[in-house]
């Protein structure tokens, strides 16, 4: 069964369109990113897949129910973990305490202590919220996602606003959550986030997905042109190369070919038998991010 | 699917167990912030002491020349009551609304509910805690007496709580944004108070106690003022009074299950 499936979803505010005709299926186990612009519609689905958010069209269950049926919403409730966009936590309560509060809402809790250790609290269990970093609190902000023992996780922009080792430790975390089975479902603007996480990734702009699949699918990556670039070595000019090139740009010539050994073979033979170097030399597939640009950007 | 997902939202006992618990949380988070619990409690303290001790022996001549002291007493009652239910509580909603706090509850398996109920029950507690202080601080420090219909006073005081907790929830969701809680709140608080006999009795028949009595602030301290029976003759149950302050409550009520919002309004 699928742990989430949205059919021909749709969510207007008054007149303004928020979400379009969205479909698509998160099973059991897997992590689903949604990537796009702000303002894409990716909260508002997210809500509407929490229960948040009524919808306005379309089909829509989240661990095999209805979210907006108010009969199973407290069902859903203790299956579900959410970590929200924006930090929320009482200020005043120590991190223990916090923590060993909201899994009082839950059936089967994890035990508070592991939640700490599993976010990396330990040495902070009993400080007062408010004398945390801003890391510390996004971490604690996890923490109070998983402190139900979800099945299925919603993490909104889960690392905004961390460093580097932050966005590292995070990534960790909900590797391990995903390795013991929890099906996460992620927003994020981050390429490499989605690179690192997602089994598959959903791109949405303007209301509607535009693409979707595997990371490294997506857009036609895994098959299509290659750019490779270097400097020209001294006294050699574009023309006394063995292979066409494009264009030149920042200094570094440009050469783009969906076959890109023949070549690399042919380049790298020509500057072997001159004792030349090619220095800055590259081999770049399209990046995700050339994909999402082009994706986010092109008028439809 | 492990279990049946067809759950209702009332689980009996355990959900009465669990407004309790919520109800020790909330309390734990409002006795942990040193500047609201001192300012709150401490405030009305401090002034019935000032009061009190500037009062001296002066005696007001329209409310049968009892004390003015003895006028005092009940009247920061009713403010003990007001401040929790409504000041504190109007601020604290509106914090937690635009934090995300409200929303992360609302998505929690914690029903609405119960919520809501142990926000309310908490701020009653910290109201029944004022008053309770109060009255010591009156009896011990100034030998007033205590209200001699108890049942009288207790209604008055609990009438209060509930329709102050209504306005407190109405007006939290009258407040756009963080910034604007605590001025806005206060100063409607506080020129109400001003305006209703807090700080001086008001003139029965005078403009301002014509003006005071649309508002019900003035008819909560004259509902915890009855019970003291310092008038002769006159009755501790101040029916008229409760009343308009009922009123007041349900139109509180009936605009807050109109405006709630789960999330910031921010944006």
């Amino acid at each position: 069964m699928a742990a989430i499936s949205v059919r021909n979803l749709a969510k207007n505010y008054g007149d303004k369109r928020a979400v379009a005709d969205v479909s698509f299926d998160v099973s059991q186990g897997e992590v689903f990113a949604l990537l796009g612009p702000n303002g894409a519609g990716k909260t508002t689905i997210i809500e509407i897949l929490e229960g948040f958010r009524d919808r306005s069209a379309g089909e829509v269950e989240t661990l095999g129910v209805d979210p907006a049926n108010r009969q199973t919403q407290r069902w859903l409730r203790t299956r579900i973990g959410v970590v929200l966009q924006e930090l929320a936590v009482e200020p005043f309560y120590s991190v223990r305490q916090v923590l060993t509060r909201n899994a009082g809402f839950f059936p089967s809790p994890r035990p508070v202590d592991e939640v700490i250790a599993l976010v990396g609290l330990t040495e902070k269990a009993d400080a007062r919220v408010r004398t945390l970093s801003g890391g510390q609190q996004r971490r604690l902000d996890v923490g109070l996602g998983i402190v139900g023992n979800p099945e299925l996780l919603f993490l909104d922009e889960p690392t905004t606003g961390l460093d580097p080792s932050g966005r590292r430790d995070s990534w960790e975390l909900i590797r391990k959550l995903a390795s013991e089975g929890t099906t996460v479902l992620l927003t994020t603007h981050y390429m490499d986030e989605v690179e690192a996480l997602a089994d598959r990734v959903a791109v949405l702009n303007d209301s509607q997905i535009v693409a979707s699949g595997t990371p490294a699918s997506l857009g036609g990556r895994d098959s299509g042109v290659v750019t490779i670039r270097f400097a020209l070595p001294q006294g050699i000019s574009a023309s006394d190369l063995p292979v066409p090139i494009l264009g030149e740009s920042d200094g570094l010539v440009e050469i783009q070919t969906e076959d890109e050994l023949p070549v690399l073979h042919a380049l790298s033979g020509w500057a072997l038998d001159r004792n030349l170097r090619l220095p800055g030399l590259s081999v770049a597939r399209v990046t995700l991010e050339d994909v999402y640009l082009k994706l986010t950007r092109d008028p439809r | 699917m492990s279990a049946s997902p067809a759950i209702g939202s009332f689980e009996g006992f355990s959900d009465v167990k669990l407004v309790g618990r919520q109800v020790r949380y909330e309390q734990l988070s409002f006795w942990l912030n040193p500047v609201g619990a001192v300012f709150t409690v401490g405030f009305s303290v401090v002034f019935l002491i000032l009061l009190g001790a500037t009062a001296g022996n002066t005696r007001i001549s329209f409310y049968g020349n009892i004390r003015l002291v003895q006028y005092y007493v009940p009247g920061f009652a009713a403010y003990g009551v007001m401040a929790a239910c409504f000041n504190i509580l109007a601020i604290t909603l509106v914090n937690r609304r635009e934090m995300g706090l409200l929303k992360r509850l609302r998505l929690s398996p914690l029903p609405t509910w119960a919520l809501l109920s142990a926000i309310v029950l908490s701020s009653m507690v910290i109201a029944t805690v004022e008053v309770v202080i109060l009255l010591a601080v009156g009896r011990l420090g100034f030998s007033v007496h205590f209200p001699d219909n108890v049942g009288a006073f207790v209604v008055a005081i609990v009438v209060g709580m509930l329709c102050f907790s209504a306005l407190g929830v109405a007006m939290s969701t009258l407040v756009p944004n963080q910034g604007a809680a605590g001025p806005v709140v206060s100063i409607i608080f506080f020129v109400l108070l001003f305006l209703s006999g807090l700080w001086f009795p008001i003139k029965p028949g005078s403009g301002l106690a014509r003006f005071s009595s649309y508002f019900p602030v003035h008819h909560l301290i004259s509902a915890v003022f009855a019970p003291f029976d310092t008038q002769k003759g006159a009755s501790p149950w101040a029916w008229h009074d409760l009343l308009v302050v009922a009123i007041w409550g349900v139109v509180g009520a009936i605009v807050a299950v109109r405006r709630w919002k789960w999330s910031p309004r921010r944006g």
